[in-house]
């Protein structure tokens, strides 16, 4: 045997099984979701449940676009312009601050980023209240700004790129360019963000994805009258008559982009998380 | 900082002062070097300052109010707390927290960790392929895994329980018992999560140095071996930051049983599984008069979360080392 | 210190920001005009929950004045009830008229500056309601804040193709002899448990509801607004004759609201549940259009009684009051309290509208054309005013019937399903 394979575990069938055990574990809520959003409204009342999907989609997808309580379509409209709008910002916020507590010194630096992480421990919640009654007081209130100004930094954001920036941005290459009069921006822009582009990739796809999956302070937020996917979603399914069909039909429909967005850069997210999201 | 210790003590070596020989350029570089690290920093301050910290701020000083959202603010000092103390049903949102955040975090963290060494296998054939896939739960929104879920856990025509039916168990009322509700909840977080940890400890499992592996082979130690002595010890930062991680998700957790319960904020009618923050949402938003007390909720939870963080971190670095 | 240093920095800067920001913040105000000043509003917000069976109506009434009308809709009131309480904490982004439903209306009526007194923005209807219900409609201080829509006395509704499967009797006035009290209900549900297996009742509690209703007098509240659940007699009496019903295992142990009570509806996991008028639309719609027919109504085990009904108010912050005072006139005017009775269900409490032929002649065909105005509408005289505490539904919702789920599930004993409940009433209750 070669050394190079001693060092880890063979792989064998076993590892396929127990492998593809996983992948359809995954996968099979998935596939739950597209059947019934397939179906006619008793599918998802059927013993044994349903296992292929149906032609309906059509019909209830209609039924999602007819219903003006849950404004779907503007739904979706408004969760890409906000999701677009905080990756953008959130990344250029993170690398420029990760940049600063990696590679840069400043008086107060280590409690500074120490502050950053605590503030990464604070629930969500609670500041909820106040948080609420301060998007009336701007009159925010069931505007886009609501779900995005608050969101445009990111403790996670500027923990993760400081993290790889220090690994990964070489002290020399700052060096040289100071050497050469560059000023700090012009090293962030040069040099420092080129190499911080694989995990700044994945940085920017997580808070897509994430931004587009927020429900709680969106839904207390907004209103069916100008709401995003998720809370579009909520009032369809918080009616007091249910039609799970339709409901389904908007998850799927709401799910779509993003099971997109995972075909086309699954690769860069799963390499990312690996290479650079956790140089922790 | 203890957090932000690199996996290997690669100490950031942070540039010295560039020498310049033009003073105009001197002056303004001294200048670039001393101010643009706050101007970097700054929008992260000023933003989260606004938006998160000045609203806990605000929940800090109604914490020490008898404050009724409709009417009059009476100032009690610590009171709310005193009676935090006594209150069986904050006592039970905290048992409640705990035990789901313990049923779903350690088969997570197992199932993690046995999916990171399934993959970081030597020759195994579709990687990228089964590395996806696992991650796929990953990026659907919490209200559409609680819509599915809810749907699959159904009493009288779910999916699990037509399941356990072909092997003879009888229909079970998931949301009815404590068990089975928090089984039913842990199901939901990790079915999103078990896969992007995994992948997070995969990546630290292929920082580790080859030649350790090597050198243990040849010392004649078996991959069990390999596994506890090598591979678990310098996994130890990940394991921390994937622990950190789910504690702050966990001991947050409202969306998955709030939409469990049919949106109901008790979480069960004997609150089976009502957690610390739909204790607080009951309390602080949907009882008109006692917010004070739900703004003592939510700092007593954010008191919480620092302790287990700091226990979390404690125990893990000294049981995996 | 230098850590003082760093601080006031940190301060000065985000000092600066918020400057901006806030400067940012005015300059969208004056682009921000829902409104024409002074004059009528483009637009009115009205708020309500479950179906009050207003989309009609406010179509038409944007034709007749031009000023578009918002409607929303929540579904349960366990969480209309907490939006309703922020907008009002935070005195912005309020809707312009808002449906309360008896159970909270007393709780938003200890706090009477709330709302506008409607007196003088609308025309004296005081003699035109039935009377304890237009009185129900003031606060403590007199004044008036709710001009009342409907309410909702009490009926059966059930599935006459399970009840014939089952050998029961399936036209409407037989149904109702088959229960003139409520042992005879139970013992209707023990025969259909014996032919079908099933449950008849959808759950326990939408029986407590309705018996406590019938009983009346005080329920969880006395007259002086103490907490009395543990002593009312209402209380009491539901509470044994819930237990008896799940000892005689006659319910389908669906609770309200979840997913097995909407599948139910069109799976006939149960074949009767207790209808307020209001209710008729809920049923209507989570049977589906393929069950149409197969529901009718008819007559409660025991007395006549009243369960649910609203009023619309005006929150004192709303920027239209005399325009919102109009619109909530106009939707509880005699006309269209009958045309929302026809389209959804909610009972008139308008004298005229009960008197109007259309309404008494009126039958239902998705109810197997049952004749609903008569059915309800000969109730609605003798219907007693109940008192109701001022967090009735939080005490109902949150403590009654939770412990009755819990014993419905057998997760509880007696005794354990009591101590929770009368625990809760008591931190439930308190305002």
């Amino acid at each position: 045997m070669v050394a190079a394979s001693a060092r880890l575990w063979k792989t064998s069938p076993l590892t396929y099984i127990a492998l593809v055990i996983a992948v359809l574990a995954s996968i099979y809520p998935f596939y739950y979701m597209f059947v019934i959003a397939t179906r006619s409204l008793d599918a998802i009342n059927s013993v044994p449940p349903p296992i292929t999907p149906g032609e309906a989609f059509g019909a209830n997808f209609e039924r999602v676009l007819d219903n003006a309580n849950a404004n779907f379509f503007k739904g979706v409209v408004n969760s890409v312009i906000v999701s677009s709008v905080v990756t953008v910002a959130v990344v250029l916020t993170g690398t420029l601050a990760g940049f600063a507590f990696a590679k840069l010194r400043f008086k107060g630096r280590n409690g500074l980023l120490l502050a950053i992480v605590v503030t990464m421990m604070v629930p969500t919640q609670l500041g909820l209240i106040p948080l609420w009654e301060m998007m009336q007081d701007l009159r925010w209130y069931d505007t886009l700004y609501a779900v995005t100004v608050p969101f445009l930094v990111s403790a996670f954001g500027v923990f993760m790129m400081r993290q790889y920036a220090t690994q990964a941005v070489s002290d020399e290459l700052i060096e040289a360019a100071r050497v050469d009069g560059c000023s700090t921006f012009r090293i962030y822009w040069n040099v420092v963000l080129p190499a911080l582009r694989p995990a700044a990739a994945v940085l920017g796809l997580l808070t897509f994805m994430d931004t587009w999956n927020q429900f709680l302070w969106p839904f207390a937020a907004l209103t069916n009258e100008n709401p995003t996917l998720q809370v579009s979603l909520a009032f369809l399914s918080y009616a007091y008559y249910t039609d799970y069909s339709q409901v389904f039909a908007a998850t799927a429909v709401g799910t779509i982009p993003l099971l997109l967005v995972f075909v086309l850069f699954g690769r860069q997210i799963v390499g990312g998380i690996m290479e650079g999201a956790v140089k922790s | 900082m203890a957090l932000a210790t690199p996996a290997r003590p690669a100490a950031p070596a942070p540039t010295g002062p560039p020498r310049h020989r033009n003073t105009g350029s001197a002056k303004r570089a001294r200048w670039d070097m001393k101010y643009s690290p706050y101007l970097y920093i700054a929008p992260f301050f000023i933003v989260f300052g606004i938006f998160g910290l000045y609203p806990m701020v605000k929940t800090a000083w109604m914490s020490l109010h008898d404050w009724d959202l409709i009417g009059d603010h009476t100032f009690i000092g610590f009171d709310n707390y005193v009676e935090l103390f006594k209150d069986d049903y904050f006592w039970n949102a905290l048992v409640n927290t705990l035990g789901i955040f313990v049923v779903a975090t350690v088969p997570q963290l197992i199932l993690a960790l046995f999916l990171a060494n399934l993959l970081n296998r030597t020759r195994l054939r579709g990687k990228t392929f089964f590395r996806m896939a696992i991650f796929v739960p990953n990026i659907t929104s919490v209200a559409a895994v609680a819509i599915v879920f809810g749907m699959l856990f159904q009493r009288d025509f779910g999916v699990v329980n037509w399941l356990l039916g072909l092997v003879g168990v009888d229909a079970i009322d998931w949301d009815a018992q404590r068990w089975s509700s928090w089984i039913a909840i842990a199901f939901m977080v990790d079915w999103r999560w078990t896969g992007y940890n995994a992948l997070i400890l995969l990546a630290g499992m292929q920082a580790i140095p080859r030649d350790l592996y090597e050198a243990a082979s040849i010392d004649g130690a078996n991959h069990w071996r390999q596994f506890w002595r090598i591979t678990l010890p310098m996994l130890t930062p990940t394991f921390v930051f994937v622990v950190l991680l789910s504690t702050f998700g966990g001991l947050q957790l409202f969306t998955e049983p709030l939409l469990f319960g049919n949106g109901n904020m008790r979480g069960g009618t004997q609150r089976e599984f009502q957690t610390l923050a739909m204790y607080m949402y009951e309390k602080g938003i949907n009882s008109l008069n006692t917010a004070g007390y739900g703004a003592a909720i939510a700092w007593a939870l954010f008191v919480l979360i620092g302790i287990i963080a700091a226990i979390n971190l404690a125990v893990v670095r000294r049981t995996v080392k | 210190m230098s850590v003082s240093g760093r601080g006031s920095k940190l301060v000065a800067l985000a000092a600066s920001a918020a400057l901006v920001l806030g400067v940012a913040a005015c300059g969208s105000d004056d682009g921000d005009s829902g409104t024409s000043a002074g004059g009528k509003p483009d637009k009115l917000v009205l708020e309500t929950f479950s179906e009050f069976g207003y989309d009609e109506l406010v179509k038409q009434y944007e034709k007749d004045t031009g000023i578009k009308v918002e409607l929303r809709k929540t579904a349960q009131l366990n969480e209309y009830r907490p939006k309703i309480v922020r907008s009002l904490a935070t005195g912005k982004g309020v809707a312009d008229v808002v449906a309360l439903e008896e159970g909270i209306l007393n709780e938003f009526k200890t706090n009477p500056a709330n709302w506008a007194d409607l007196t003088p923005l609308v025309k004296d209807h005081s003699t035109e309601y039935l009377p304890w219900k237009w009185e129900l409609g003031k606060a403590a201080d007199g004044r008036l804040i709710g001009l009342p829509t409907d309410v909702g006395s009490l009926a059966v509704c059930y599935r006459t193709d399970l009840f014939k499967a089952a050998g029961l009797p399936v036209e409407r006035d037989a149904v109702t002899a088959l229960w003139p009290d409520w042992p005879a209900f139970i013992e209707t549900g023990k025969k259909y448990r014996e032919k079908t297996g099933k449950g008849l009742l959808d759950s326990v509690t939408t029986a407590a509801s309705a018996i406590t209703m019938q009983i009346g007098g005080d329920i969880f509240y006395d007259a002086e607004d103490n907490i009395v659940a543990d002593k009312s007699a209402s209380v009491k009496e539901a509470w044994d004759t819930s237990l008896k019903m799940v000892d005689a295992n006659i319910t389908a142990k669906t609770a309200t609201w979840s997913p097995e009570w909407s599948a139910g509806f069109k799976q006939g996991t149960f074949a009767a549940t207790f209808c307020p008028s209001w209710m008729l639309g809920i049923v209507q719609d989570n049977s589906g259009p393929e069950n149409k027919g197969k529901w009718d109504v008819a007559g409660v085990p025991g007395k006549s009684g009243n369960w649910g009904g609203s009023w619309l108010a005006v929150p004192e912050r709303g920027k239209h009051k005399a325009e919102a005072a109009k619109l909530a006139e106009y939707l509880t005017s005699a006309t269209s309290q009958v045309a929302a009775f026809k389209l959804k269900g909610p009972l008139p409490t308008n004298l005229e509208a009960l008197k109007n032929p259309d309404f008494q002649s009126y039958t239902n065909p998705y109810f197997n054309n049952a004749p609903t105005g008569k059915i309800f509408g000969g109730s609605v005289e003798g219907i007693k005013p109940v008192h109701l505490g001022p967090k009735h539904q939080a005490v109902k919702e949150q403590a009654m019937e939770p412990a009755l789920r819990a014993y419905e599930n057998g997760e509880a004993s007696a005794t354990a399903a009591w101590d929770q409940f009368i625990k809760d009433a008591a931190t439930q209750g308190a305002f």
